[in-house]
Formats: C-alpha cells, sequence, structure tokens
C-alpha cells in the first residue's frame, strides 16, 4: 500500500501532531501512521520534538523586571490620538481586563468576561456534539490500532505536555493513568478550531479506550453516561474544561474508570 | 466482545456551536460594540508585561532590548488604542504589534549599525541556586530553542510555549499559514535530532 500512497510532508506531519488537521485529514495521516513504517519513523522523529516548552519557558516571566516595566508603563503619557470613547460596557470591559490577570496565571487568557453570556446561551445540549464526534473517530479503532509498547514515563509526559500547554490543564501522567488498562498515547487532534486532547488506552479486555478533554466554560457537571456509536460514554465537567471516557467495556466498569480519572484529574 | 448497550437518550441535534468555550482565535472575535479606549488599553498592557518581555527576549536574545521592545509596543499599543477590536484576544495583538517593531525597526536597525547580536548562549538560562533536575531540562529545552534561526525560534515560542493556533501564529508574524508550518516542520526536524538523554526519554528511542 505504501507505493500508492503520497507520504506526507513534514509540515503535515507537524500539523498532525499539533492538532491542526481537520478531522478527515487527520484520519487520513493517522491511517499512514498506523500502516506505513516509513511514515510511522517520520512521525516518531518529529515527535520527539514535543518537549516541554511550557514547562520550560515558565521561569523566564518571572525573570522580566515587572517592577521597572510597570513604572515604565504608567510614565507614558497619555497620546493625544487616544481619545477614549467612552463605550456603554466600560466598566465590563474594566472588569474584563482585571479578570485577564488573574488568568495569567494558568497561562489562560480568554474571553473569559463573556463566560456568564456565552453560559447562558451555551445551555442545553449543545455540549455534545464534541462527543459525537468523537466517538465517529473512536469507532474506527481497532485494538491493532493500537498495538506496541506501552511508551515510558519520560515519553508519555513528552506526549503529555503539547496537550497541557494547549488546554491550559496539567496532565502529569499519574494523573490520567487508568487502572488495569495500559495508556498508549496522546494525541492532540482539532475540533472546531479549538485543541481537543485525545488520550489512548488499550484494555486488554474491550479493546480501545479514550480520555477526551476540551475546554469548556459550560460549568461543572456530575458524570452522566450516554451510549455511542455502540461504545459507551461517561461524561464530566469541571469550571474550565469538559471530559468524555469513551470505550467498549460496560458501563459500570466505565463509569469506574470515570470516576478514577475524575479523581485524579480534579482541579 | 460484550458491549453493553445502554439505555440512555442518544443525544442528538447535531449543530454548530462552540462546545469547547470561547479561548479560541481572533478569527471568532465575541461580537461586542465598544471601541476599546486607551484607559483599557493600558490596564491591559499591565497584565501582559511580563509576557511580552519573555517574547522580546525570545525574539533578541538580550535583555536590555526586551526592555526597548517592551517599551515601544506600550507606547504604539496606546497610540492605536482605537484599532483594538475589542472582543479579540489582547495578547495576540500585543504580540503582533511587538513583533513588527522588533522586524522594522529594532532588528534592521541594529544590524545597520553593525551592532549585530551576541550569540547569547546564556541569555535564555534560568539561573539561581540549587538547579534541581526540573531546571536542567529546562535548561536543555531553553538551549534548543536558543539555538534555531530567529524565524522558526519565533513560531516555536507562540505556538508551543504560548499555545497559539496556527492561524494566529500566523497573524502575529504577519505570514502564510503555509509558512508557519513550514518553520514549525523545519523546527521540529532539528530539535528532534538534537534531543538526547532523559529529555528524550525512552520516547526517542
Amino acid at each position: 500500500m505504501s507505493e500508492s500512497t503520497q507520504f506526507p510532508s513534514d509540515e503535515q506531519l507537524t500539523a498532525f501532531i499539533d492538532g491542526e488537521l481537520a478531522p478527515d485529514e487527520a484520519a487520513r495521516i493517522e491511517a499512514l501512521v498506523q500502516t506505513d513504517a516509513r511514515v510511522a519513523e517520520r512521525f516518531e522523529l518529529l515527535s520527539r520534538a514535543s518537549l516541554p516548552f511550557g514547562a520550560a519557558f515558565e521561569p523566564l516571566l518571572s525573570q522580566a523586571p515587572k517592577a521597572a516595566l510597570e513604572a515604565m508603563l504608567s510614565a507614558i503619557p497619555l497620546p493625544a490620538s487616544a481619545k477614549s470613547e467612552p463605550a456603554p460596557a466600560v466598566a465590563g470591559r474594566r472588569r474584563f481586563l482585571g479578570a485577564l490577570a488573574a488568568c495569567l496565571v494558568a497561562g489562560v487568557i480568554a474571553d473569559r468576561a463573556f463566560i456568564g453570556v456565552k453560559r447562558q446561551l451555551a445551555k442545553g445540549d449543545e455540549g455534545s456534539e464534541w462527543r459525537a464526534v468523537v466517538a465517529e473517530y473512536i469507532a474506527l479503532y481497532t485494538p491493532d490500532t493500537l498495538v506496541g509498547p506501552v511508551p515510558s514515563n519520560a515519553a508519555q509526559a513528552a506526549q503529555l505536555a503539547v496537550l497541557e500547554t494547549k488546554l491550559g490543564l496539567p496532565l502529569p501522567p499519574e494523573a490520567i493513568a487508568l487502572p488495569d488498562v495500559d495508556f498508549k498515547r496522546a494525541l492532540l487532534l482539532q475540533y472546531d478550531d479549538q485543541p481537543l486532547a485525545q488520550i489512548a488506552y488499550l484494555d486488554p479486555e474491550t479493546g480501545p479506550l479514550a480520555l477526551c478533554i476540551v475546554r469548556s466554560d459550560d460549568g461543572s457537571a456530575a458524570p452522566r453516561v450516554e451510549g455511542r456509536k455502540g461504545m459507551n460514554v461517561v461524561y464530566w465537567a469541571t469550571p474550565a474544561h469538559a471530559f468524555m471516557l469513551i470505550g467498549h467495556a460496560p458501563v459500570d466498569r466505565m463509569q469506574a474508570l470515570a470516576e478514577a480519572a475524575r479523581a485524579r484529574l480534579a482541579v | 466482545m460484550v458491549v453493553a448497550h445502554t439505555p440512555f437518550p442518544a443525544y442528538s441535534r447535531p449543530k454548530r456551536s462552540l462546545p469547547a468555550g470561547p479561548a479560541g482565535s481572533a478569527a471568532k472575535p465575541v461580537a461586542e460594540v465598544a471601541i476599546a479606549s486607551e484607559a483599557e488599553i493600558r490596564s491591559g498592557l499591565t497584565d501582559h508585561l511580563s509576557r511580552l518581555w519573555r517574547y522580546g527576549l525570545v525574539l533578541s536574545r538580550r535583555r536590555d532590548v526586551a526592555d526597548d521592545l517592551v517599551q515601544q509596543t506600550c507606547v504604539r499599543a496606546l497610540e492605536r488604542a482605537p484599532q483594538f477590536q475589542s472582543g479579540t484576544r489582547l495578547d495576540r495583538w500585543l504580540f503582533s504589534i511587538l513583533n513588527s517593531i522588533w522586524l522594522n525597526e529594532i532588528r534592521s536597525r541594529r544590524v545597520r549599525q553593525g551592532q549585530g547580536f551576541v550569540n547569547a548562549e546564556e541569555v535564555l538560562v534560568i539561573d539561581g541556586a540549587g538547579l534541581t533536575e526540573a531546571h536542567v531540562m529546562a535548561n536543555q529545552v531553553l538551549r534548543l530553542v536558543n539555538a534555531l534561526p530567529e524565524a522558526q525560534r519565533a513560531a516555536v515560542f507562540l505556538a508551543y510555549v504560548e499555545g497559539l493556533s496556527y492561524k494566529e501564529v500566523a497573524g502575529v508574524l504577519d505570514i502564510p499559514i503555509g509558512t508557519v508550518m513550514s518553520r514549525l516542520a523545519a523546527a521540529r526536524a532539528t530539535l528532534s535530532g538534537s534531543v538526547t538523554g532523559n529529555l528524550a526519554g525512552e520516547g526517542g528511542r
């Protein structure tokens, strides 16, 4: 098959690793990685550069001469050109900008002042669409999709570091380890222009299993269960993220696994 | 394999929505009519000073130049406050201002004046007593990134440290998305060749 398949470019593989490909394109590349040893080798090589960048650069923030920079800023006079337009939402915007400071610590700089409004709009089951998309994707997995050795702790940490940066959520290997199933890999995908983390496991008894995470501000939600594509899904949410665990195991086992994940990922 | 099919209601009604929350890109501004005022930009700047300085440091590899870059970025952002679109992400906008000042003013001037750049090996490091293993690893990563060509370094920093999407990186650097991809791919190829030891873990193989 490798003769007839188009070998993906480094750019495509990089975009795949970074979760920047559309689902169909990502699925195509993933299939190639699974079936073509040369593609797999190139993918491995480029993945090796998924270093803990966020953690490495974090300490530089505290090296910034913050006090001096603040003094500099307040010394800049009001430019004549910037006649402020007293907008109706000034107070709201102020609060928004103030809120930015709080989010900064977590590296989550978001338009979160709009959370309240959005939350009202986003109620209902709109949050379910991403789970439908994930289910479609995971339905394509077989146990063979996830063959191979369990990555080392360091390799897991490197894969997870990419997801941590994109999701603003600490994901140490210990936290995402699930009882009696093997971690296989962590992938960054994209859903609706948003990062989507997919952590794949192999359950020796029932096959592929995946824990998926997106950013979400729909508010916390206790675990619930649903069926999709012949699989069982347990989904829940924290104030900043939505989670789903999907797999072929029976409901009670899925709930137990989800509970284990939830306890360790509780923020 | 036995699949316990559930009696739970399947949620249907797929519909275009933003379930993943609003932490999105500038491409999807939340509609808000207000024009940003100078005072609002000033307050936002205060929050982003350290991140701007860090980006300045990554670009210039010099602390004094990073200071200058932040200062000029502040001046420019305040002048252009009316141009900032409320509802888009202020940090992205500030990054793009800093980037263009660096490219069009400071960098070119330094090259003209023949000052060049010290190969500031030690600028991008974490100093301080009692280096832990984590620090050692962090310094390794910083050194690897620091050794990349400037264009790749900027793309790597924005995408992998600041977590910007390709589209946002393209916006900040004012280049096509395809160029972002090729810079990141080239950087990955270089980095993966240099990764050694505990950094790669056994994942390197």
